[in-house]
């Protein structure tokens, strides 16, 4: 490990060019700003502050980089984080097209169970749809909130 | 010519389709659309539509459905998708035209189809009790004198109070690009600025500030209406010599490529749920005036009003072209 | 009519047995629909308002106010124990509260978060009766310049939530304070940071953001380590009640939060965000036991709920001595008092007294039944941390996904929360403080419109900023705030090396 701690953090590079470049991204959103305001601060100055400070913080990281001030960590497990972030994929897709909120709900719950290490998927999609319905019915029929609705929420 | 033509056309195919609309409303799973949040204007009207449809059972069904954002626009890209829909409404207004224009909306007013105008609420300009200025030519006068100086407090950018900030502003024959109009995010916040005596004037409408006035701490210097309204005891612009109208309605539009029958259908519900009694009840409890224009009169007046907006946001700077 | 005889009668009006039904039924229906991240109490009285027409207005009144307050008390619930803040409001409270129920002291969390609400509550309900017309003219004469040094304030304040790393904290702000461009510019109305996309003009919802870095980057985090690291919560470990430590420790921050929250609740532009945060960092400051914040310390729950809940009764401060509705949840009271063709101004203490003193009296009864409900419900709740943790974690997912997408019927809002998600998580890794990012998005863009709305009555004019006396003071003391820890430092340096 001795001589690894000569080594730079590539994680810290990483966050520093993430910063500066999204302070790049603010600047060249200003700079399509037609409108200034007629009187007082415009609405350019604070996306010049809040760049310039990015920018700063940039270079900051880059030092804590090279100072390896960054935690130590550990192997994370790819699997678990393909299946929550695939359950909110799904989601995002299935309410998109118009296929409602209970099966969307109940590929979430499946997906994440799984990934919390539960391999019993049928059980998991059968409690995710009865959590799913039993939430549509309460909120959408009782409470007149506004889920989206897709073939299943119709028959109700 | 072609307008009283269309008119007539439109008179005569409703009288025939009369009887067919009314039955087949009354079998109509309806959608309102309420491009805004629970609880705003748009929302409350939507709700209101509801409760009177339902009540006097004019359609079998009635939904409101949600769909808040950028001054309606959102909503108004999702509606204008619903393309030949003819038992969906979105309820919007005046705000909306200037929205649009504003965030530069690959949607825009043109694509739907109008179906009523329902209300309108004068807007009024108020200073502090304590201020110098006792009427709408004083202020003319500061105007004149210095426009920087003048700060009018207000609503969101762009909105019904700042397009007549400037229509106040070239009335009394200042730059309406040099007007100093400063926005606040809700009434109580633009109120407490007026009542400070941060601000030399506020623009709201009169029902937000009408509390206020009554009671002394704010003086109406002037209400927006073309002609003086029962209960409402200020001057217009107009009899105090400035040339300054502006309503902020309320309205109701249709998805575009509807049929003409359906367009029939909907204008036939409209006009029996405004003169429903469930709908005067409606308009009674929110404190809201009256304004019906049927589909035909309410699409002309859209057009002037999307053409006036257009001007003056241009000679606001809001809207460059 | 005497404030207090007055009070005594909407007190009796608001006892029958009906009205106390009616009540029961508001505080159960606002929890339920609160506990919805993104529905704060303002969402929940508009979607339930149309329930409470059919009442006659006593009943009306006391059903609204029971779901107002249940509509506050599930947010904080669910930010307690499942790290998933119901609203903004309850970021402050999640911070500490969250920590204490995953060291099993859940139990005496929701306990001193339900009753320092229940304290602040009735003093700041004694506050309305006697210091409402005071206190009004005070808040009208804040303008936006001292708006303005009150977030400098604030900002300070943010330092408190920065964890070992200044540069860290800064890092996470700033992404924050970027954030907070995103959308239409308030003064000029024109977007910034929109990228062409309808949805982002309105901004980033706070709580779309909150519940993006908390719950859902802590559900992928934990997923991620789960085979290092067996994390089994204990719902309960020690006392499920509150002991007399806790009792001891609670009592002064209850008190201070109520002092942060009525009068920055009363200002038209105040909110209940500052004073939460602001009540967290003092008790960060104050506490005897440093060691403990950042690790479920109880005076971090029991002040920022206690400002929490006061706030919102300093909300009705202006609502009904000026008819100014001041936060989305007072303009749904206005809403509330129309349905009776009242219209709430300075002559509605004159005119409708009964309705008034009864709207308070309700406020009162509505924050005790809420007391004598959820005390009892402690155990329940709190064992809902001992369903195993897969099933947890996904129902965790389901119901933020579901507040998100019903507070804004948009999949961009869902894209977003998912990007927050991911934000959420690789922060956690990488050791970057999450709070800083959600304070950022808050205080940013209103620090920057007040500023900007001084100016431009100011005509670009500087010296504004100093001349106002409030204003005046309140950027000393920001200075004070600022220097202040140093200098301390410094003092207790001093000190040791003397001794």
């Amino acid at each position: 490990m001795q001589s690894q701690d000569r080594r730079v953090d590539p994680a810290g590079i990483v966050v520093a060019v993430l910063l500066a470049a999204l302070a790049g991204v603010i600047i060249w959103d200003m700079t399509t700003l037609q409108i200034t305001q007629t009187y007082g601060v415009g609405p350019k100055a604070m996306p010049i502050v809040v760049a310039v400070g990015l920018s700063l913080l940039a270079i900051g990281n880059l030092v804590l980089a090279f100072r390896r001030d960054f935690p130590q960590r550990e192997q994370a497990a790819h699997l678990p984080i393909i299946l929550i972030l695939g359950g909110l994929v799904a989601v995002i897709v299935l309410i998109a097209i118009g296929g409602g909120f209970i099966p969307a709900v109940t590929i979430l719950f499946a997906a994440t169970a799984t990934a919390f290490g539960r391999r019993a998927i049928l059980t998991d999609l059968a409690i995710g749809f009865v959590l799913g319905t039993a939430a549509y019915l309460m909120f959408a029929k009782l409470l007149s909130l506004s889920l989206p609705m897709g073939p299943i929420e119709r028959l109700f | 010519m072609s307008v009283l033509k269309l008119a007539w056309s439109g008179a005569i195919a409703a009288t025939v389709a009369t009887v067919l609309a009314t039955s087949a409303a009354a079998q109509m799973e309806l959608r309102i659309i309420a491009p805004a949040a629970p609880g705003g204007g748009w929302d409350q009207t939507a709700r209101s539509l509801q409760q009177a449809m339902m009540t006097e059972k004019l359609v079998k069904s009635a939904q409101v459905i949600n769909i808040p954002g950028a001054g309606g626009t959102v909503g108004l890209a999702q509606f204008i998708n619903n393309k030949g829909d003819g038992n969906s409404i979105m309820v919007n207004g005046f705000v909306m035209v200037g929205a649009i224009l504003l965030n530069k909306s690959p949607v825009n007013l043109s694509q739907v189809t109008p179906i009523a105008r329902l209300t309108e609420e004068t807007q009024v300009i108020v200073v502090p009790a304590n201020s110098p200025i006792k009427n709408a030519k004083d202020l003319v006068a500061a105007v004149k004198k210095d426009v920087a100086r003048v700060t009018f407090a207000g609503g969101s950018a762009g909105g019904a109070d700042h397009i007549m900030a400037g229509m106040f502003v070239a009335a009394a024959g200042g730059d309406p690009s040099k007007v100093n109009y400063v926005p606040f995010s809700g009434g109580g916040e633009s109120l407490a600025a007026i009542m400070g005596g941060r601000v030399t004037a506020g623009i709201s409408g009169y029902g937000e500030y009408e509390g206020q006035i009554k009671a002394g701490r704010l003086r109406a210097i002037g209400v927006s209406a073309p002609n003086r309204l029962p209960g409402i005891n200020v001057p217009t612009f107009k009899e105090q010599g400035i040339d300054l109208v502006l309503t902020n309605w309320r309205s109701v539009v249709a998805p575009p490529g509807i049929t003409p029958e359906q367009k029939i259908a909907l204008d036939q519900l409209m006009e029996r749920t405004v003169k429903s009694k469930a709908w005067q009840e409606q308009l009674k409890q929110k404190g809201w005036v009256n304004a019906y224009l049927p589909a035909n009169a309410f699409a002309t007046y859209l057009q002037e009003e999307i053409a006036r907006v257009g001007g003056v946001l241009k000679s606001l700077g809001l809207v460059k072209s | 009519m005497d404030p207090i005889s007055a009070l005594g009668q909407g007190l009796l009006v608001a006892l029958q047995p009906m009205n106390l039904l009616f009540a029961l039924v508001g505080v159960l229906l606002g929890t339920a629909v609160g506990v919805l991240p993104g529905i704060g109490p303002a969402l929940t009285v508009a979607l339930l308002l149309p329930v409470t027409f059919k009442l006659d207005p006593a009943g009306s009144l006391i059903m609204f106010a029971g779901v107002y307050y249940g509509g506050m008390y599930g947010g904080s619930t669910t930010a307690i124990l499942i790290n998933t803040p119901g609203e903004s409001a309850s970021l402050a409270t999640m911070l500490e509260g969250n920590k204490m129920a995953k060291a099993g002291r859940g139990g005496p969390a929701l306990a001193t978060a339900a009753i320092g609400s229940f304290v602040a509550g009735t003093i700041a309900t004694v506050g309305i009766v006697f210091l409402a017309p005071w206190l009004v003219e005070v808040a009208i004469r804040f303008g936006p310049e001292d708006y303005f040094a009150l977030m400098c304030i604030a900002f300070i304040t943010v330092s408190a939530t920065f964890g070992s790393s200044p540069i860290r904290g800064l890092t996470s702000l700033f992404i924050g304070l970027a954030l907070g461009l995103v959308g239409i510019d308030k003064l000029t109305g024109q977007s910034r940071m929109h990228f062409g996309v309808p949805e982002l003009l309105d901004g980033i919802e706070i709580t779309t953001l909150a519940v993006g870095l908390f719950a859902v980057g802590e559900a992928l985090y934990v997923a991620s380590r789960r085979h290092l690291v067996q994390e089994t919560i204990e719902p309960v470990r020690g006392s499920l009640w509150m002991t007399a430590q806790d009792w001891a420790r609670s009592w002064k921050p209850w008190l201070r939060g109520a002092m942060f929250g009525f009068p920055i609740g009363a200002l038209p532009a105040g909110g209940a965000e500052i004073p939460t945060f602001l009540s967290y960092s003092t008790e960060r400051q104050l506490t005897k036991y440093p060691q403990e914040f950042g690790h479920g310390a109880i005076e971090g729950v029991a002040g920022p709920e206690a400002a929490n809940n006061a706030s919102a009764a300093g909300t009705l401060v202006p609502l009904l001595t000026l008819g100014l509705p001041t936060s989305a949840t007072a303009a749904m009271m206005l809403a509330g008092f129309q349905q009776y063709g009242l219209n709430p101004g300075p002559l509605l203490f004159a005119e409708r007294p009964d309705l008034v003193w009864g709207l308070i009296a309700s406020l009162f009864i509505a924050n005790a039944m809420l007391l004598i409900l959820n005390l009892p419900l402690v155990g329940l709740w709190v064992r809902l941390l001992s369903i195993p943790q897969p099933w947890l974690y996904a129902g965790i997912l389901v119901f933020a996904t579901m507040g998100t997408i019903a507070a804004k019927p948009s999949v961009v809002e869902l894209i977003m929360l998912a990007v927050f998600g991911v934000m959420g998580f690789l922060m956690r890794r990488y050791d970057y403080p999450i709070a800083p990012v959600v304070i950022g998005l808050i205080l940013g863009p209103v620090a920057e419109q007040q500023l900007r709305r001084a100016l431009a009555i100011s005509l670009g004019d500087p010296l504004v900023l100093v001349e106002s006396p409030m204003s005046a003071t309140l950027l000393a003391i920001a200075v004070i705030a600022l220097v202040a820890p140093f200098v301390m430092r410094g003092l207790g340096k001093f000190k040791a090396e003397t001794d």
